[in-house]
């Protein structure tokens, strides 16, 4: 008899994934198969739409495994299956309560495939499980639709941003969290932003309006979710950035070319080299690519006065709030940072402050430095003085803990930094004599306090405080009273620094060149326009921390106005504006004063004349602008001669550091008292931080041997003699006692010809 | 490579075989795993502690519950055989030890067992049970029964065609008037019998690689049992013909305007269901599934009948069959549509 020929489904019933495999080769022959599948699945699909919760899928092939091949080969068959996507939505809509963990997730699974394979797109398929998320009450569904969702969301994202989903979507957040603002539902919204925040793929003000909504909800957790996005969230996004620039860096394509070539081939360890050399393209371009330029959450605030305003009245003033201590103290650290930040008045902010200023306070540093915090030039000192007040009056006394005393001073710097008027004469000379304090905390606060004054109020301090500079400021009138609400007067600080500095520069370029020093115009254009391109070229370089200088947009001289448009630009853009306007508004603000309006007229001309025209006339390069703050710091640190300029010099190179965004901390408030506290775990620690780990205690040798091993290196010949078998050198040892002298000589001789040729075998190729 | 003397005896510690003594136990090897535990008492989790034997009512259904739901195929199979010795055996006026209601849900996702004895004993049981009760539920037996037509496995696709020939013969007219029950089974059968067409398979013909279709022995008994289905839902039964042929003369369609017989006579109207497509509506009267029939079906059904025709042995006779019965059925169906 012969061999009964068998076709490959009867040799194995339910082999669906051969079938699979089949189909995808060949689609057409195979779509008599197909249909007789897809027949089955729609059978299945009835017994259980007939009863979802009793229908089991015993049986050889089950619903799941059914589901899960239609999927894959529902691209072949799009006329066949168009129904397929719907029904899978609806038996997950309405039974994903009741439906069995794994079919739910099989068909999460087959909708996300069915989205890679683009039979569906993006919004059907987010609006089918976004609900779901919001809605189930199952965990594990929760945890696998979130993570579906955002990467679907990331790769919708991923070449081009796809504005029209991105808008569908922020809607859906949005009105998730204004429908209801009583419901926790809303923590997924500000989860799904945050996330979205963090990975740079929703940068828009509108992401910041979802937030927005979030902070201003009724539910505590979707209160602490939009507040700590807008303290954290944009600290996030760097840190992110900067792990993933710095994994990058990881792959070596030498090394993996070279053990390309010393591997075995084969087709996989190819392809993964491709792969590599891919991947290493790609982030070469990506760095070469603009930076982005990603404006944080606090400034993309639409209304930040309303914001403010409604954030207090709502969660700290009002006294039906439910919010904890801690959760209210978020909510004041994000108000103060916003009055701070945009300058805001909230008048009420202040006295709401003084039940909590004595040292009893719970985390009463935190409170001190939102009121810090929340202090700037156009706050009106009456409403800060009883606040200062206070805070001398609790905390800074002699009977006072010395870090109770410390954190008040510090506090009281902090406000006057921001509002100097705060202060008046006779507490103000109280508090400097706590610079005779023992206690170094106190000491340092006391005496950061008096050189704060020494420059901006010294005519508070008695006169043999008041330091040389500042005497001599008063006497020659060069120092003078600030009133409140005045502004200074002038363009970019420093700025004929800078011109100065070009014109040394190019002066020495040409004496270089061997030209006469000073050159016609056109020259001087031609100069510059050179310069200019080098100082684009420079801060791309400068951002990027690489050596290697890719093609950044190139800058023409005919494009130069173009381009001030494009974004990549906008802060050297926007300095140039300001600095205009700046120039422009000048004749208007001493024509205020119209008495002396003759004499103005003179004045301003000659100010004007003093005010550099380079800003003006050209677009300062980001590199420009850090020639300028290097020349503006080393202006000030000049000006202070004396002994103690190198601490002076490193406090402003801090203030320098400190982004003006930055939040003001509890850390800096309590200052130095917390320096003291470590203990002596916490020095070793921070002693053994940096060093690597070492497992066992052996010598330095071994370790390096050991490390050797690891990477399959082989050993020196010292190594192995010393390695080598003792009875193995005896013979030879013992012999070496009888030998003769021409042995020896012959030995000796032997010994000398080898070092010279190289060894033993000797260095052939040569 | 070893060194040393000392290496090499450690080496050779390895392999040394163990000396067996005479009057000793064996010794315990070194990968040797003590098991052996102290307990103080022994609890037996299932112990029955009744004097007397459980009801034979409770051991039905317990039977009932090993026969939808364990594990292993001969439990299946046996629990069922003791359910159908119970049946067979009972009085014939004896009421079922449990309603139909509930032994159908349970025991129908049998027939798509793997296990070809249970499937078989399933059948066996099926055949006992009351003929009145099958009509009411022959939408949910056929969901499975269709299930079966179109499963990977050929021997469940036969087994199913049994079903759905018992079917036919209990409750005819309610299969063919469910929902669902006329146009789904009827795709089930062209996709069982590889006659179905893709929607949007181009004019190209491929020859086709399915294996699927080819049923070989079967096929002439899936024409058989098609052409009984086709019978009961196309030709019109001796009782209604004889009722329109002699009929009380001036009285026409009597039938139609007297109290229905039938449980949920207005059910093709689906009031409170959610809305059916084509495929899952009812088709109650005889014309709507000629209808039906001649518009989605009969030009493959023909095709298919032909190529059996010229197969000609148990296949072709099958075909003849099938082809009086399409010809019976359908004759009448052209001056309907002239009348329209």
């Amino acid at each position: 008899m012969g061999k009964k020929r068998v076709g490959a489904l009867e040799k194995v019933d339910a082999d669906l994934p051969n079938l699979q495999y089949k189909i995808r080769r060949d689609p057409k022959s195979y779509s008599e198969d197909f249909l007789n599948q897809y027949g089955q699945y729609q059978s299945q699909r009835d017994i259980f739409l007939a009863s979802p919760t009793t229908a089991t899928s015993t049986g050889i092939v089950s619903f799941r495994d059914l589901i899960d091949f239609v999927a894959h080969v529902a691209d072949c068959f799009p006329s066949d299956t168009t129904s397929f996507p719907s029904d899978l939505k609806t038996i997950l809509t309405l039974h994903h309560a009741s439906l069995e963990s794994e079919l739910r997730e099989k068909i999460v699974g087959s909708l996300v495939l069915l989205r890679r394979k683009e039979i569906i797109d993006s919004a059907e398929l987010l609006n089918t499980l976004f609900p779901i998320l919001v809605a189930t009450p199952s965990k594990t569904l929760r945890t696998l639709l979130f993570q579906k969702i955002l990467s679907d969301l990331r790769t919708s994202n991923a070449k081009s941003v796809n504005h029209r989903l991105n808008k569908t979507i922020q809607t859906a957040l949005f009105n998730l969290l204004t429908s209801d603002r009583a419901s926790a539902k809303g923590i997924w919204a500000v989860k799904i932003t945050r996330e979205l925040w963090k990975r740079q793929i929703w940068t828009d003000s509108k992401a910041v309006e979802i937030m927005k909504e979030a902070a201003l909800a009724d539910n505590e957790k979707v209160i602490g979710g939009g507040v700590r996005f807008f303290l954290g969230g944009d600290k996030e996004r760097e840190e992110l950035e900067d792990d993933s620039s710095d994994e990058e860096a990881g792959i070596d394509i030498g090394k993996l070319k070279h053990q390309a070539g010393i591997n075995k081939k084969s087709r996989k360890t190819k392809k993964s080299l491709e792969e590599a050399v891919k991947k290493v393209k790609k982030t070469e371009k990506k760095k070469n690519q603009p930076h982005p330029l990603n404006f944080s959450a606090l400034h993309l605030l639409h209304d930040p006065q309303g914001f403010a305003e409604t954030l207090f009245s709502k969660h700290l003033q009002n006294s039906k709030s439910k919010l904890n201590l801690e959760q209210k103290l978020l909510v004041l650290q994000l108000v103060s940072r916003l009055v701070g930040l945009h300058k805001l008045t909230v008048i009420s902010l202040y006295s709401y402050f003084i039940k909590y200023l004595t040292p009893r306070q719970p985390s009463v540093t935190t409170f001190l430095a939102c009121l810090a915090q929340a202090t700037h030039s156009l706050v009106p000192p009456d409403a800060l003085e009883p606040l200062v007040q206070k805070i001398a009056n609790e905390f800074v006394s002699e009977a006072s803990a010395s870090e109770v005393a410390s954190a008040g001073l510090n506090a009281i710097r902090e406000i006057c930094v921001r509002q100097p008027l705060a202060m008046n004469d006779t507490l103000l000379q109280d508090l400097v004599m706590y610079r005779k304090s023992k206690d170094k905390g106190t000491m340092m606060a006391a005496k950061g306090l008096l050189s704060l004054y020494r420059e901006v109020g010294a005519d508070l301090l008695k006169k043999r405080d008041r330091g040389k500079t500042a005497t001599m400021g008063i006497k020659s009138g060069s120092i003078k009273e600030r009133r409140f609400g005045e502004e200074e007067v002038g363009g970019i600080e420093g700025l004929e620094l800078l011109e100065e500095w070009k014109a040394e520069e190019r002066k020495r370029k040409r004496a270089e060149k061997g030209l006469p020093e000073l050159g016609t115009d056109e020259e001087d254009d031609e100069d510059s326009d050179e310069e200019e391109q080098r100082g684009w070229e420079n801060w791309d370089a400068e951002s990027d921390a690489s050596s290697d200088s890719g093609g950044w947009i190139n800058v023409e001289s005919d494009a130069e106005i173009e381009i001030s448009d494009s974004e990549d630009e906008k802060p050297a853009a926007k300095k140039v504006k300001f600095d205009t306007t700046a120039t422009k508004s000048e004749p208007e603000t001493p024509a205020a004063n119209e008495e002396d309006e003759k004499e103005n007229a003179d004045k301003d001309q000659a100010l004007e004349q003093k005010i550099s025209k380079l800003a003006t006339t050209k677009i300062l390069t980001p590199a420009d602008l850090a020639k300028l703050q290097e020349l503006r710091l080393q202006a000030s640190v000049s000006k202070i001669t004396g002994k103690n300029s190198k601490s002076h010099n490193q406090r402003l190179k801090e203030l320098a550091d400190r982004h003006a965004d930055d939040p003001l901390t509890a850390e800096q408030i309590e200052g130095l008292s917390m320096l003291r506290k470590s203990t002596r775990e916490e020095k070793i620690a921070l002693a053994r931080e940096g060093k690597g780990e070492r497992g066992e205690h052996k010598s330095t040798q071994a370790l390096r041997r050991q490390k050797k091993d690891a990477e399959g290196k082989s050993t020196t010949n010292k190594e192995k003699a010393r390695k080598k078998n003792f009875m193995m050198t005896l013979g030879k040892a013992k012999f070496k006692q009888k030998r003769s002298l021409t042995q020896t000589r012959r030995v000796l001789k032997g010994h000398i010809e080898r070092s010279k040729r190289g060894g033993k075998r000797g260095n052939v190729g040569m | 490579m070893g060194s040393s003397a000392r290496k090499k005896k450690e080496k050779k510690k390895d392999f040394q075989k163990a000396k067996l003594k005479v009057g000793k136990t064996k010794a315990k090897p070194d990968n040797f795993t003590d098991t052996s535990f102290k307990a103080k008492s022994i609890v037996v989790n299932q112990q029955s502690l009744t004097t007397s034997a459980p009801s034979s009512s409770s051991q039905f259904a317990h039977y009932l519950s090993l026969a939808s739901s364990s594990r292993s195929d001969t439990q299946r199979r046996d629990a069922l055989s003791y359910l159908t010795t119970q049946l067979s055996s009972a009085p014939v006026n004896r009421p079922l030890p449990l309603p139909t209601s509930i032994l159908l849900p349970k025991l129908l996702p049998l027939i798509l067992d793997g296990s070809s004895s249970v499937r078989a004993q399933l059948l066996k049981f099926l055949r006992l049970l009351p003929v009145s009760d099958i009509g009411d539920r022959a939408e949910s037996a056929l969901l499975y029964t269709r299930a079966g037509m179109t499963h990977l496995a050929a021997e469940i696709r036969v087994d199913a065609l049994a079903i759905l020939e018992w079917l036919l013969e209990v409750a005819k007219e309610d299969v063919v008037s469910c929902p669902g029950g006329w146009v789904k089974t009827l795709k089930s059968f062209m996709s069982m019998m590889g006659w179905a067409s893709s929607s949007g398979s181009s004019k190209w013909t491929s020859t086709s690689k399915a294996s699927f279709g080819k049923a070989g022995k079967a096929f002439p008994r899936q024409l058989l049992i098609l052409a009984q289905f086709l019978k009961a839902g196309l030709v019109e039964s001796e009782e209604i013909r004889e009722v329109k042929i002699g009929g009380m003369f001036p009285l026409v369609d009597v039938e139609k305007h007297m109290i229905p017989t039938r449980s949920n006579a207005f059910a093709h109207l689906n009031l409170f269901g959610s809305s059916r497509d084509e495929e899952g509506e009812m088709y109650i009267d005889r014309e709507d599934r000629q209808r039906v029939f001649q518009k989605l079906f009969q030009p493959a059904v023909e095709a298919g009948m032909a190529n059996a025709k010229k197969e000609a042995g148990e296949a072709g006779r099958a075909a003849a069959v099938l082809a009086k019965v399409l010809k019976e059925g359908m004759a009448d169906y052209s001056d309907v549509n002239d009348t329209q």
